[in-house]
């Protein structure tokens, strides 16, 4: 087991090496750099001043070895200075995790006790007509666009307090009960578009598990259909969901950018998508390596969980015996 | 002679409804089984053989399948007429069945202990670890080395032999009355076949327990079983005991069976012999023998009207089913 | 069992009823519009659908007519949405199959690009982007496009990978058949099925991203109207004039879902594992 998580995690080194290099040099490519938006606002400057602008800006090197440097400092835990506001990127990431955590897995928790029941409850298909009502309504799910629902919760709760954290976002440290109760309305946003996602591959998965001849073994044996349904089709049945879901959450860690913007929640998303509308290129790079490194372990973890689930993969070392 | 019936099969028709028409793929099947006995039924593939069995058990896909008419009286009950739940008690404690493929019929994600166990708990209400206990000795008892430690091993942690051992242990961990094998060696190497049909032999030997034996293969009905019936386009076409089957074969396509084995002393660049023609459609059969278009012995009333089941022998239930062997036709 | 390859077909043929419907709308927006859509009321701000007024959807809050808003965002959003996922599709799969198929050092060098662009989330990629073209509504295509292009790829890869080593590719090799010509008498119809499938769910995705994007601020720029940048500037005005928030929600909704289902049903039908299932 340890073996096997070792290996995936070197695997994963050349690709955040890629990724660091992406972010690094796309990031050069944004128009705009964030000298001349600085200069923009200031008065003229003189040669010896600009040399010296030049050099905080890192626009005196060339890029290769600019990349170098930063990566140097990035393997040592700097990860530079805000330009707006001068404050060390990292805790300033590093305190808008927890937040994205939260709702990330609150979203999650929504997600697979709606979907996975759903799922397993339509691949039964008692009835052709309610199970082609299911699957148009998982359909809708997955049609939704989240800044809308967001914004229609916005606006279905903007009169009721607390509901809606608009700014006031009060961490779960401080108090559990009131963060909760603002952090249900955004992962539902987001939770609700998931379960869809859930359900799809719970069912399909189902449907084609179902088929498999173990399936019937099991009947012939006598078991209790609820037995079947759950003991052998759904763990066998749930491999592919937990891929999906796995990739869907470390999509969420970054990627919620939209609704934490409706929301106005402090969140990673939100960050990043400030730091790209100001150009505030030390916060683009860390923030987006961060996400996709985030990203990268949870596709890494969830492989780590798949394997615990199907003994297929983990005990591939194991050779076939007599 | 006459040892107690404990299956008998009376008229089963099973038909499946697909988009091109209703396919009769079992079309008035009747035998009768023993305790003890080990019964084989023969057949090419789509004669409706493994079909035949799921019917039994009910486990039959319905729809798009649909067990029509006919019964199947076990313990004085016919198992068709009575409700899902009463057959299900059944399942896996009175009637046991293996399938073909131990690959995919075995279950990839549950330990094989457990799913040996699982029967073991569920029909006789033991709990976990004596049940565990008890699938352990199962595994010793069927052949496996190390049972104790493999116990905790997946299915594809196995060879090919070892799983349908492992199939075989789950089926008989109930000792049930019968055992039906759905073609238990046929994805299986030839030198592991007959340790496995061994194994078979000898544990239904030692509890009486009764077996049905699906195969293609004569070679294993041979070996292994006390009668035999030929199943040919869903109908059984002739039964008899296995001496009888092979020494004085009365059906056509019987016949061609025996023919189409090879032989060891063949002599010359003779070409093997493969009855001609094709099996026949099973939607829409006319009403006529479904054998005629491929038998050298074909009479005009083959393709007019299908044969009666023609008794030979009172005591034995030897019959044949062809024009050949009706009471006029014989003394003609 | 014919009920069942019916429902299978009714789910698809909703979807393709739906997007009749909108492609039906773009015809007519063609010649018509009810209103200009760029034009500002300010006698009208902040309207209520009303028939009198003939603004069935309400105005904005710039007083412009909704419903044409939308009818012309139809438009906009599903050429941006076919244009990316054309253009993700084509690099997408032309990369994979390569990939696939000359396997070795292309296929591993080639994953790994694909590998590094699947570690960003879609939107996020999306913006990144954008903000390095330029906030253009053509360059929301590229932009798209390129979060699609790992897709394909993948997608294209698997469906060669499980065919080339099968039987019968063996067999045509074994005939003398050239590469290209296995290429495209074998292979390319055999990865259509999950090409076609991927392509729909695609388009539906591309419109829910089009729209994010313009409702950051970073897609289709106003005054052309994009569902997305309507819901945008509905934000600060829907708590008075809900219509605003809704009616451009609906319109993103019902096309999404029309793909989806045409997505799901072309699924249904063309997965031959899936076709005997009752």
């Amino acid at each position: 087991m340890g073996k096997y998580i070792a290996t995936r995690l070197l695997s994963l080194i050349p690709v955040l090496f890629g990724v660091s290099l992406i972010v690094f040099f796309l990031v050069r490519l944004i128009p705009g750099s964030a000298l001349e938006m600085y200069m923009g606002t200031q008065v003229e400057a003189t040669p010896e001043q600009m040399i010296e602008l030049q050099r905080i800006f890192g626009e005196d090197k060339p890029v290769l070895v600019l990349y170098v440097e930063w990566l140097g400092r990035i393997l040592k835990g700097d990860f530079g200075y805000s330009l707006r506001t001068g404050r060390a990127v990292l805790p300033d990431i590093l305190s808008r995790l927890p937040l994205s955590l939260e709702l990330t897995v609150i979203a999650l928790f929504l997600a697979l006790i709606i979907g996975i029941p759903q799922g397993i409850l339509s691949s039964l298909r008692k009835n052709p007509i309610s199970d082609v009502l299911n699957r148009i309504a998982g359909l809708l799910g997955l049609s939704l666009p989240q800044f809308w629902l967001a914004s229609l919760m916005v606006l279905a709760f903007s009169n009721t307090q607390g509901w809606i954290p608009m700014g006031n976002y009060i961490k779960f440290s401080d108090d559990p009960l009131r963060n909760l109760r603002m952090m249900i309305l955004p992962s539902l946003s987001i939770g609700i578009g998931l379960s869809a996602v859930i359900m799809r591959y719970t069912r399909n998965s189902m449907l084609e598990v179902l088929q498999m001849d173990y399936i019937r073994t099991a009947k012939a044996k006598g078991l209790a259909k609820r037995i079947v349904i759950i003991r052998h089709a759904l763990k066998n049945a749930i491999l592919p969901v937990i891929t999906v879901a796995g990739f869907n959450t470390g999509y969420l860690l970054g990627g919620a950018i939209v609704i934490e913007e409706v929301f106005a929640l402090p969140g990673m998303g939100r960050l990043a998508l400030y730091a790209i509308y100001q150009r505030d290129y030390p916060v683009i790079q860390a923030i987006v390596l961060v996400i996709a490194t985030l990203f990268v372990l949870v596709n890494l973890l969830t492989d780590i969980i798949y394997s615990l689930v199907d003994p297929r993969i983990r005990l591939d070392n194991g050779a076939k015996h007599a | 002679m006459s040892e107690e019936s404990i299956l008998r099969v009376e008229g089963l028709v099973t038909q499946f409804s697909t988009d091109r028409g209703l396919v009769k793929a079992v079309d008035g099947i009747s035998f009768n089984l023993r305790r003890g006995e080990t019964l084989g039924i023969v057949g090419e593939s789509g004669s409706g053989k493994s079909v035949t069995n799921l019917s039994i058990l009910r486990l039959v896909q319905s729809p798009p399948g649909n067990i029509a008419a006919g019964q199947v009286i076990f313990q004085g009950r016919d198992l068709l007429q009575a409700s899902e739940e009463e057959v299900r008690l059944l399942r896996g404690k009175n009637i046991s069945m293996i399938f073909q493929d131990p690959l995919t019929s075995l279950n990839p994600v549950l330990k094989v202990s457990m799913q040996i166990a699982e029967a073991i708990q569920l029909h006789h209400g033991q709990g976990r670890k004596a049940a565990r206990a008890k699938a352990v000795e199962m595994m010793k008892l069927i052949g496996i080395p190390d049972a104790e430690r493999r116990a905790d091993d997946y299915p594809h942690q196995f060879s090919g032999g070892m799983r349908q051992r492992i199939m075989i242990a789950m089926a008989l961990s109930c000792n049930p009355d019968i055992l039906i094998a759905d073609e238990p060696t046929t994805a299986l190497d030839v030198t592991i076949q007959a340790q496995i049909l061994e194994l078979i032999k000898n544990l239904s030997a030692k509890d009486k327990t009764a077996v049905i034996l699906i195969t293609h293969d004569l070679g294993v009905v041979a070996g292994m079983c006390d009668t035999v019936c030929v199943m040919y386009a869903g109908r059984i076409v002739e039964r008899a005991s296995v001496d009888e089957l092979f020494y004085d074969p009365k059906h056509p396509y019987t016949r061609g069976l025996l023919d189409s084995i090879p032989s060891v002393d063949l002599s010359g660049p003779d070409r093997l012999y493969s009855i001609p023609g094709a099996p026949p459609n099973l939607i829409d059969m006319p009403d006529a023998c479904p054998f005629a278009p491929r038998c050298s012995k074909v009479m005009e009333v083959c393709a007019r009207s299908m044969p009666p089941e023609t008794l030979l022998d009172a005591e034995t239930s030897r019959s044949v089913r062809c024009w050949l062997h009706t009471k006029e036709n014989r003394n003609a | 069992m014919k009920a069942n390859r019916l429902t299978r077909n009714a789910i698809a043929m909703t979807g393709i009823t739906i997007i009749a419907l909108y492609l039906l709308v773009i015809f007519v927006s063609t010649f018509w519009l009810p209103f200009d859509p760029v034009e500002m009321d300010v006698d009208h701000l902040l309207e209520g659908p009303s028939l009198a007024t003939g603004h069935l959807f309400g105005t904005d809050e710039f007083g412009r007519d909704i419903l044409s808003r939308i009818m012309k965002g139809t438009s906009i959003s599903l050429i941006i949405s076919i244009a990316a996922t054309a253009l993700g599709a084509i690099v997408g799969t032309t990369m994979g199959t390569w990939a696939g198929y000359l396997g070795g050092l292309w296929d591993h060098w080639l994953m790994r690009v694909a590998d590094v662009m699947f570690s960003f989330p879609s939107l996020l990629l999306a913006i990144f982007v954008m903000a390095i073209l330029g906030e253009k509504t053509y360059n929301v295509i590229i932009a798209i496009g390129i979060v699609y292009i790992p897709q394909f790829a993948r997608i294209s890869r698997g469906a060669i990978l499980t065919i080339k080593s099968s039987e019968f590719i063996k067999a045509a090799r074994s005939n003398g058949a050239s590469s290209t010509f296995i290429l495209r008498k074998h292979l390319l119809p055999n990865i259509l099925v999950p090409l076609i499938v991927q392509v729909s769910l695609s388009l539906s995705v591309a419109i829910l991203l089009e729209s994010s994007l313009s409702f950051l601020g970073l897609g289709v720029q106003p005054p052309a109207p994009s569902w997305g940048n309507m819901l945008s500037g509905a934000r600060k005005v829907m708590v008075l004039a809900p219509w605003t928030a809704i009616y451009p929600g609906l319109a993103i909704v019902f096309l999404v879902l029309g793909f989806n289902l045409l997505g799901d049903g072309l699924r249904d039908i063309l997965d031959p594992r899936l076709r005997n299932v009752r």
